[in-house]
């Protein structure tokens, strides 16, 4: 049973001050063993902020980061899921799930996570799991200023996934959860 | 072709109780024949009295009669052959016999009196040839039976230096700024330990340049109704150098030098005995005109404490 | 060729997986139930969420207690810290270029003479130079080359050594140890210790070496022992005993006080071959040290017996304190008997003074280096600092032995004694060393340990008092210095006002160095860094006038903190605190001129930029607008900044909308300002500015602000091409990212009537066409994205429209058919080119990977036709030369074109490959 945190477009500080408050107080250091940022953090201090909370810090470049040295794309293995990360501002149309599937078979992976349109969301297709956690500060976003806060927390435990979403609606966290297995390989899928 | 001797212990030094170990080592390039080979050992006091000392009569200059201590021969080797190249043959002897309780003086090497022992081995080759002969110098300590009977009492005697002590004329700024120098010194000490003791500057208004502990010998030969007497300073072992702190107590602690001591001997035809010498220099613009020197010829700068210092051996 | 109809809504609809509402969670407070069942059957693996107990597993894997590791370590330790002692000793006293002495000792002649003569048939005492006093006048010598000769002479004593004539080595020892007696020039005198003491451990060594040599084998070379680290006297063979012996009788005989001292202590490991306990030789060898007159000579005697006696098993520290007791005697007469003298004098004491203290420093670490608490007292008593066992009496023991006896004495020992020390400073004001660094140390001191508030208060009284007759700064700061870390801790407010105060008094009366502008600053970044806001640095009494005396660099390091404070803990509302910070922050802009080194500048844009960002206005957006405009104004020199404006504007602009009552003139005004500041930014960040602004424009409604936008932006990218050091490949990846990212939002922004339908994608198309630094890859990328962007631009309903007042291009043209022949025509001949670009990659593997991309984009984008499939078929065939027949894109794209065309039967592509 591993826990991963996907979370991503902060924008701070352009677009946002801080992590909401009552996101930081649950996120404590030590209960997640991966993180996986797709990307506009946008500053260093964030970078560290979250290099506190797990050592194991993924990330991939928005277009807005200040650290022009994270890849476009990355991949990464955990227990038995291979899980890929992309922006996503640079798939057209943004959020389109065609073009993620596209991007899905070039990286190989079980579980697409990319961000860029601040709304969560999480599909199932015949490659796999597509998933965006959406935005963790409630930044505006290039099709919306109405944006939830939300992030993102898989426990992956074999071939199960649970996927634990936390939105800031009304200033509550409410979360959901989605449960999905991994039937068979990408190979067999067809 | 050689002929050396190599003794038993590195250092030389046996007692008279012991047996004379070693090897004559003859190295030859042909093998030769001869008619014995013998070691010899001989003692003896060596004595001269040399003009030194004013006013005494010409006549008594010269070299006096040595004292013989032992001499005695053995034969390690009947007449026989040594084969060539390199032959080592053992030997050993006795020091001293039983039935002859000669007195055994330890070696000594003074100005004028030397107690010496040898050992010389002599190859005799009949009259065609010479003899090859060796000889080595061992040295003698007291056995252990022949040491002081008495136990040695760390003898110390207490010692004031002050400008009122001294007997030579000192400069007047000694002499009316004044100092106070005290101390103790050990006075009988053993030869096989360092002479013991302390010293305090307590006042001295010119600053100090110099503390040396001097060790003097004094060897005194009697020659006829005469005692000529040869006094050498041996060893300075400085103390202090510099003008020192007031009040804080030093060690004197000076290692006796080996083959320049030996026990304090009164005998009758001659004697050897020690003295010992605190020798305090001042910082003086005179004194940088002379050179270093022993305190027998007192200065207006230099304050001393001359004491006898008796030497024992002891084990 | 016919687009291939979507319908995303439906679509994203029947693939989304299904929520449900999470009763527990991985970050709720308690075990949430769920992990609780898997947990009985996982069993050992509940772990993760004890962070607790893991953190206990890491500390004892990575620091195991391993003895034999300890062991070698602690005897390491001594040798390592004599070695860096030495460095920073010949460090600490530099040497000038001459070096005169008050004579030539023969031993620095080249001559060679003194050993021409066979060494066996020379009796020591001839070393001792019968000219001691004939050679006057002073002897001028660089130091190199008395450097180089001493280098010369290690090198002979090693020689000789090898060639068996050890008393040569003994007698060229003597030598070099001898000149140590001259401490006439002061500042040579350490380097030479250093040089001196190395011979004299090289000879030490060696003597060692050979009497180990003799214990263990006979002279023919034949093992007698093997010595034990930890030996005993009785292991010891009578011969090896005997050379032991011999050694000592020989450097016993030596008739200088300083060599001789020198000589034994370099042999004296050796003692342990005749005795086990060498401790009554050190006891003398203290003693014997009080003989040298000289205080530097004997202080640095002292220091190279502290080191020699870490040599020996035991670790007897009497001696060591005895040799502190005397150093004390020695300082206090000195400073006594230079009272009279003047000028000249005076210094030279000083600089005396300050070449014995690394003596006293050494032997004091050397004292108190793992020394047990009982032993400490005994100690403390034998210094006589503790008259009756519990009190350190009113003694005096030179303000400079105090001071390192303060710096060494454990903490605990300093909490219980602290106001006797106190005493004891106030007691000991000597010329030895600053009574005001010592109230400092002590200051320092107290903090490291734990004391009662109300030692605390009663010594910050008395040291208040102290120094509150203080007339120079300098000393006032320094010991503000060391408590203010104190007053903070224990909340003792009242002093601050009284510090504060003292500071602007001493500081307006005579000015301010460079020394008390750098300590004040280290003083001001201590306070800042002990209070959690900001307004209550500022509501101190007189810290507004302290700040306005700094200058220079400390202003800088200080404004900085304040501003790192300020933007510590979110938004900044109070308009006169952001007034205040934007006069720090002009004033650190201004500064920059004096600046050279590049980090400082980056950090103070850095900073300034998160003030910018940081200041909230709130529903005063004009003024927050204003702000902007004036930062502008104020920060040219920031680049760094001017993106930060933009942000900021853009997203005051976006706040505008949030607002219940709309005000579009001020939107506009937000979107114009960052419309005309984006081009006075590096050319490599203009396109993702414009961008933004343009999406923020277009959120707003703003169409004409969006196509100016657009515009601009395609036109930077021209001048892009021409910026030299742009094209890292990083940089190159972002731009493409960037380029594909305005194609995404092409999609929403509808068409304008005076200008063709296609006019971005074909002016995109055209630039990328033209720029001959676009390479096949990058063409690939864009061309791919163009495509899909006319594909998505076909559909009836778009995926997203940002904003509902604005009708996109599905609304504008829909059922026109020129709309969809322009798309088509367009379309066409990027799918040319980018089949053709595909085919210009060099790089085999990269080929292949672009063909899949071009095949991909082309599959999911047209309906399937025969010339469709044979295209896909040559990409595919590209790709299957290029790639591994086992690559997981390969096939997975081979499904795809399978799928999408099932009629075609005979077309189909085969898997195996």
């Amino acid at each position: 049973m591993v826990l991963v945190l996907a979370l991503g477009d902060l924008h701070v500080p352009h677009r946002a001050p801080d992590l909401p408050a009552k996101f930081k107080s649950m996120l404590v250091p030590g209960k997640i063993q991966h993180i996986i940022c797709p990307g506009n953090l946008c500053i260093k201090e964030v970078h560290d902020y979250l290099k506190t909370l797990c050592p194991d810090l993924h990330i991939t470049r928005g277009e807005y980061d200040e650290e022009s040295k994270y890849p476009e794309t990355k991949t990464l293995t955990i227990g038995q899921f291979k899980l890929g990360l992309c922006h996503g501002h640079q798939v057209i149309p943004w959020g389109d799930l065609d073009s993620l599937a596209m991007l899905q078979r070039q990286l190989d992976v079980d579980i697409l996570v990319t961000g860029h349109t601040h709304q969560f969301t999480a599909y199932k297709h015949e490659g796999g799991v597509v998933i965006n956690p959406g935005s963790a500060t409630g930044a505006y976003s290039s099709i919306t200023y109405d944006v939830n806060p939300s992030f993102v927390l898989m426990d992956i435990d074999g071939l199960r996934v649970v996927v634990y979403v936390y939105e800031l609606i009304d200033g509550e966290v409410k979360v959901d959860k989605i449960d999905f297995k991994k039937t068979s390989s990408n190979q067999s899928a067809h | 072709m050689s002929v050396h001797l190599k003794l038993s212990h590195p250092n030389r030094i046996y007692r008279p109780s012991e047996l004379l170990k070693g090897k004559i080592i003859v190295e030859t390039q042909s093998s030769i024949s001869h008619y014995g080979i013998r070691i010899t050992i001989k003692g003896s006091v060596n004595l001269q009295v040399r003009g030194g000392s004013a006013g005494v009569v010409e006549s008594f200059y010269g070299v006096i009669k040595p004292i013989p201590i032992v001499k005695r021969t053995v034969e390690v080797k009947p007449s026989g052959k040594i084969g060539l190249g390199t032959t080592e043959i053992p030997f050993s002897l006795n020091l001293r016999q039983e039935e002859n309780l000669e007195r055994f003086y330890e070696t000594f090497h003074g100005a004028d009196i030397s107690i010496q022992y040898l050992a010389t081995v002599d190859i005799s080759r009949g009259y065609l040839h010479k003899s090859l002969s060796a000889t080595t110098e061992f040295i003698i300590e007291s056995d252990k039976g022949d040491l002081l009977q008495r136990p040695i009492s760390p003898e110390t005697v207490i010692f004031y230096i002050t400008q009122d002590t001294q007997r030579h004329p000192l400069l007047p700024e000694l002499k009316s700024g004044g100092f106070r120098v005290t101390g103790k010194i050990c006075t009988q000490c053993s030869l096989s330990s360092p002479i013991n003791g302390q010293l305090t500057v307590e006042a001295s208004a010119v600053p100090i340049q110099s503390i040396d502990i001097q060790l003097f010998r004094v060897e005194s030969i009697l020659t006829g109704e005469k005692i000529v007497t040869e006094t050498s300073l041996i060893q300075t072992t400085q103390i202090a150098d510099g003008n020192v702190c007031r009040n804080l107590t030093m060690p004197i602690y000076v290692i006796l030098p080996r083959l320049l001591t030996c026990p304090t001997i009164f005998a009758g035809p001659f004697s050897i005995e020690f003295k010992v010498a605190i020798v305090i220099s001042f910082q003086s613009e005179l004194s940088k005109l002379h050179k270093k020197s022993d305190s027998r010829t007192p200065r207006l700068w230099l304050a001393m404490e001359t004491l006898p210092l008796e030497l024992v051996r002891t084990m | 060729m016919e687009f291939r109809p979507r319908d995303y809504k439906t679509e994203h609809e029947s693939h989304a997986l299904p929520r449900t509402r999470a009763d527990a969670h991985p970050l709720s407070p308690p075990l949430p139930p769920l992990t609780q069942v898997n947990d009985a059957v996982v069993g050992g693996n509940a772990d993760f969420y004890d962070p607790l107990r893991g953190g206990i597993d890491n500390d004892a894997k990575s620091t195991p207690p391993d003895p034999d590791n300890l062991s070698e370590t602690s005897a390491d330790q001594p040798i390592k810290e004599w070695t860096s002692f030495r460095r920073l000793l010949m460090q600490r006293f530099p040497v000038s270029k001459m070096v005169s002495l008050s004579s030539m000792p023969d031993v620095l002649m080249r001559s060679g003479k003194s050993h021409d003569k066979s060494s066996t048939s020379m009796h020591l005492e001839e070393l001792d130079d019968p000219k001691k006093f004939a050679d006057e006048g002073v002897k001028v010598i660089t130091w190199q080359e008395y450097v180089s000769r001493l280098h010369e002479l290690k090198d002979e004593i090693t020689r000789s050594w090898l060639a068996d004539n050890r008393v040569t080595s003994l007698k060229l020892s003597i030598k070099v140890a001898k000149l140590m007696v001259d401490t006439s020039v002061f500042e040579f005198y350490p380097t030479l210790f250093v040089l001196v003491t190395d011979i004299m451990d090289m000879l030490g060594d060696l003597v060692w070496k050979r009497i180990k040599q003799k214990a263990e084998f006979t002279e023919d070379g034949a093992l007698l022992c093997n010595l034990a680290e930890n030996f005993d006297a009785s292991d010891i063979c009578a011969d090896a005993k005997e050379t032991c012996y011999n050694w000592f009788s020989k450097i016993g005989a030596v008739q200088d006080l300083l060599p001789r001292i020198y000589l034994e202590l370099a042999i004296l490991p050796c003692r342990r071959f005749l005795l086990d306990q060498p401790t009554d030789s050190l006891k003398r060898l203290v003693m014997m040290t009080r003989g040298l007159g000289d205080p530097v000579a004997s202080a640095y005697c002292r220091l190279y017996m502290a080191h020699c006696a870490q040599k020996l098993p035991s670790h007897e520290i009497g001696y060591l304190v005895t040799c502190v007791n005397d150093l004390r005697v020695i300082l206090t007469q000195t400073l006594a008997t230079n009272e009279s003298n003047l000028g000249n004098f005076q210094n030279n004491k000083k600089l005396q003074i300050s070449l014995m203290e690394p003596a006293i420093e050494y032997i004091m670490k050397c004292i108190f280096i793992g020394l047990s608490q009982r032993r400490v007292n005994e100690v403390l008593s034998e210094l006589g600092l503790m008259k009756n066992q519990q009190n350190f009496g009113t003694v005096s023991c030179v303000s400079l032995v105090l001071h390192h006896l303060l710096k060494e004495l454990p903490i605990e020992v300093v909490s219980s004694n602290v106001v006797h020390i106190l005493h004891l400073i106030e007691f000991n004001n000597d010329d030895s060393f600053h009574q005001h660094l010592n109230y400092r140390l002590l200051g320092f001191r107290l903090y490291e340990g734990k004391c009662p508030v109300d030692i605390v208060n009663a010594v910050l009284d008395k040291v208040m008092q102290v120094i509150g007759t203080y007339k120079s700064l300098d000393e006032y700061l320094k010991v503000i210095d060391a408590y203010a870390d104190l007053i903070h801790q224990n909340h003792m407010d009242n002093h601050l006002d009284i510090i504060l105060r003292g500071i602007l008094e001493r500081a307006s009366n005579g000015g301010v160095t460079i020394d008390e502008m750098s300590s004040l600053q280290s003083l001001l970044v201590k306070f800042l860094s002990h209070f959690e806001c900001l307004e209550d640095v500022f509501c101190l009494n007189h810290f507004p006038e302290i700040l306005d005396i700094l200058h220079g660099k400390s202003q800088d390091v200080v404004f900085l903190h304040i501003l790192n404070m300020a933007t510590r803990n979110g938004r900044i509302r109070d308009p006169t605190r952001i007034q205040l910070l934007f006069e720090i922050s002009r004033t650190l802009h201004d500064n920059m001129e004096f600046l050279n080194a590049k980090n400082d500048d980056s950090q103070v844009a850095h900073s300034v930029s998160r003030f910018v960002h940081m200041v909230d206005y709130g529903a005063e957006m004009e003024h927050h607008l204003a702000f902007l405009v004036d930062c502008r104004a104020s920060f040219g020199r920031f680049n760094e900044l001017k993106e930060t404006l933009v942000h900021s504007s853009n997203s005051l602009a976006i706040q505008s909308l949030q607002c219940a009552k709309k005000d579009l003139s001020f939107f506009k005004s937000c979107v114009t300002f960052s419309e005309v500041t984006i081009p006075s930014i590096s050319s490599q960040r203009q396109f993702d500015l414009f961008l933004e602004t343009a999406e923020v424009a277009f959120l707003g409604g703003l169409v004409s602000h969006v196509d100016g936008l657009i515009d601009s932006g395609i036109i930077c990218l021209h001048i892009l091409d021409r910026v030299d050091g742009f094209r890292t490949s990083a940089d190159v990846e972002g731009l493409v990212s960037s380029i594909r990212k305005l194609c995404g939002f092409l999609i929403m922004v509808p068409g304008n009537i005076s200008l063709p339908v296609t006019y971005f994608p074909n002016n995109l198309f055209s630039l990328i066409s033209s720029q001959s630094w676009f390479d096949p890859k990058i063409k690939t990328q864009i061309f791919s994205a163009i495509l899909l962007l006319l594909t998505t631009l076909s559909q009836k309903t778009l995926p997203y429209h940002a904003n509902t007042q604005i009708p996109g291009n599905d609304m504008l043209y829909y059922g026109d058919s020129s709309y969809k022949q322009e798309l088509d025509s367009l379309s066409k001949v990027v799918l040319e080119n980018l089949v053709c670009a595909v085919q210009q990659e060099p790089s085999q593997p990269a080929r292949g990977n672009m063909a899949l991309e071009a095949c991909n984009c082309i599959a999911s984008s047209f309906m399937q036709s025969n010339a469709l499939s044979s295209i896909c078929h040559t990409l595919i065939g590209t790709a299957k030369s290029c790639l591994s027949g086992q690559d997981r894109c390969l096939q997975s794209t081979i499904q795809l074109v399978n799928k999408q065309s099932p009629t075609l039967a005979g077309a189909m592509v085969s898997t195996s490959v």
